[in-house]
């Protein structure tokens, strides 16, 4: 990417669930404008990473800044400053409908014209969402409740977006259709980090991976160079067929 | 005919006021998973908040309701403050909270014992308790009419804010997954903290209202356990439930107290809890437990 300074950095993050370490020390750059992924098997400590970030998950040691400074530790304050995740499984708000799911989104701003056009926005981008508007969360199939998910975390409009396993228990076709509107969302300028046990497609779309392993960063590199790479082939990609 | 339309009456100002204390302690249970049961404290605090207020202030019911629901609102945001949230931010075991709020109602109705004394007191004669005769066929008293008026205020205040508010969005999602509604942007501990407060308003106009039809106790908080019955009857987090469980004790206790027996009343409304357990214990509007995707 470029010489600036990352708009993300974590630095030897450290975490624990009582006495198991999840993650050991753990440093990672995040550039804006960029895709970056991170893979791994189930329990490499990938949602952990993502949930320290939010302030969901206390931090024992390293520190994580966001535009060079140190990070709220706190959610809400963290998706104030600008980062949102897209959490995994989706945990859209189920008796809630679809436009109020989004509001609850954009629960923090008090900008309510930019919200508008932010809601149009992100209606053009799943126009699915928009038909459904008025319906239950809980009435979406699981594409459109993915949707909604990316959706509603879009509309704090975040310069970071995290994603966590959005193509989690989705057919080929949405998981396709989804990492398209990721790019169509990239583009817009927001940076985007996800999290995925799908690796190859996860690596096709980004810019720059991170291969994790039982909570530490085991190979980086610019995604093109990771598709390629033995290690990641054997590991990830070995058994899927193109 | 005029017995059976005024025990009606009674019965619906009775569930009215149930009403009140059964939603706020749904209310909190929607979002934290585990019956508080200092709510009967709230009513206790609110009663005699109310009490000093008009003996200290000149029999005003504005003045002295007002200060008795503000009181009580933050006396509830502030045990939910001390005793709650340092548990909350620990563990996600709902049973330790269970147990602080048994700790916490033992406190608060043996502060009462020991600052004031467990002597019956009467609220001073500011609601009117005269006899209305309604439409010709039955007399029934202000106090019950009162009571109802207020608690649907109440209630629709409560409705118009969760509904219609930016804050009644949030817990309505905290409803849903008060975990992620922080990851939304939520500050999770202001919206429980609102949630408390509004609890311990609407427990406090219970509070008043009680303190006039049974006088005034440190253990008048006891009777929440009613409205416990009456929030698992409509199914426990579900608003409009705890309102309809609420009318169904209230009408069922006063029916039992004017046809059969006034000692039966606490039998009907305890079995009536039991056969809903053993019937549909989500109780009838109670959420079933959500598919896991």
């Amino acid at each position: 990417m470029t010489t600036l300074e990352p708009i993300l950095s974590i630095r030897e993050l450290v975490v624990s669930y009582g006495a198991i370490k999840a993650l050991h020390g753990i440093s990672m750059d995040v550039y804006e404008g960029e895709i970056v992924c991170v893979i791994g098997a189930n329990g490499a400590g990938k949602s952990t990473l993502l949930n320290s970030v939010m302030g969901a998950v206390p931090i024992e040691m390293g520190e994580i800044l966001f535009e060079g400074k140190p990070l709220a530790k706190r959610s809400h304050k963290v998706v104030a400053s600008g980062i949102s995740l897209v959490p995994e499984g989706r945990k859209i708000f189920g008796p809630l409908t679809v436009s109020e799911n989004l509001m609850v989104g954009a629960f923090l701003r008090k900008d309510k014209e930019q919200v508008q056009e932010d809601l149009e926005w992100v209606y053009t981008l799943f126009p699915r969402l928009k038909e459904r508007k008025d319906q239950p969360g809980a009435t979406l199939s699981g594409g459109e409740q993915q949707m909604l998910s990316i959706a509603r975390s879009l509309m704090s409009r975040p310069r970071v977006l995290l994603l966590d396993e959005p193509s989690l228990g989705l057919a080929p076709i949405l998981i396709k259709e989804i990492f398209d509107e990721l790019k169509l969302i990239n583009k817009r300028g927001v940076t985007i980090v996800l999290v995925e046990q799908n690796a190859r497609q996860a690596l096709m779309l980004s810019h720059r991976g991170y291969v994790m392993q039982t909570g530490r960063v085991i190979i980086q590199g610019p995604s093109m160079e990771l598709l390629s790479d033995p290690r990641v082939k054997m590991a990830y990609l070995g058994k899927l067929k193109t | 005919m005029g017995t059976f339309a005024q025990q009606l009456i009674n019965g619906i100002s009775l569930g009215s006021v149930y009403a009140l204390i059964a939603v706020g302690y749904s209310l909190v249970y929607s979002i934290l998973l585990f019956s508080n049961f200092a709510h009967g404290g709230f009513i206790v605090i609110g009663g005699y908040t109310c009490y000093y207020a008009l003996r200290s202030m000149g029999n005003n019911i504005w003045v002295g309701g007002f200060l008795a629901l503000l009181a009580t609102g933050i006396a509830a945001a502030l045990t939910e403050r001390i005793a709650y949230r340092p548990i909350r931010e620990r563990t996600d075991i709902k049973l330790y909270l269970l147990i602080a709020s048994l700790g916490m109602s033992i406190v608060i109705e043996n502060l009462f014992v020991v600052t004031i004394g467990g002597r019956f007191r009467a609220l001073p004669p500011v609601i009117p308790t005269n006899p209305v005769r309604l439409f010709g066929i039955t007399t029934t008293s202000a106090f019950d009419l009162l009571s109802m008026v207020v608690a649907v205020i109440f209630l629709t205040g409560l409705q118009l804010f969760i509904k219609k508010s930016k804050w009644g969005l949030a817990i309505r999602a905290a409803a849903c997954d008060l975990r992620t509604a922080g990851l939304m942007g939520v500050n999770v501990n202001m919206l429980i903290s609102i949630v408390f407060f509004v609890a311990g308003v609407l427990a406090a106009v219970g509070g008043i209202f009680l303190s006039v039809r049974y006088t005034l106790y440190p253990q008048l908080g006891a009777i929440t356990i009613k409205a416990f019955v009456a929030a698992v009857v409509g199914g426990l987090g579900s608003l409009p439930g705890a309102v309809v469980g609420s009318l169904i004790l209230g009408l069922a206790e006063m029916l039992t107290a004017g046809f059969i027996s006034s000692q039966l009343r606490d039998l009907v409304v305890f079995s009536l809890l039991v056969i809903t357990l053993l019937v549909k214990p989500t109780g009838l509007f109670g959420k079933e437990p959500l598919e896991k995707v």
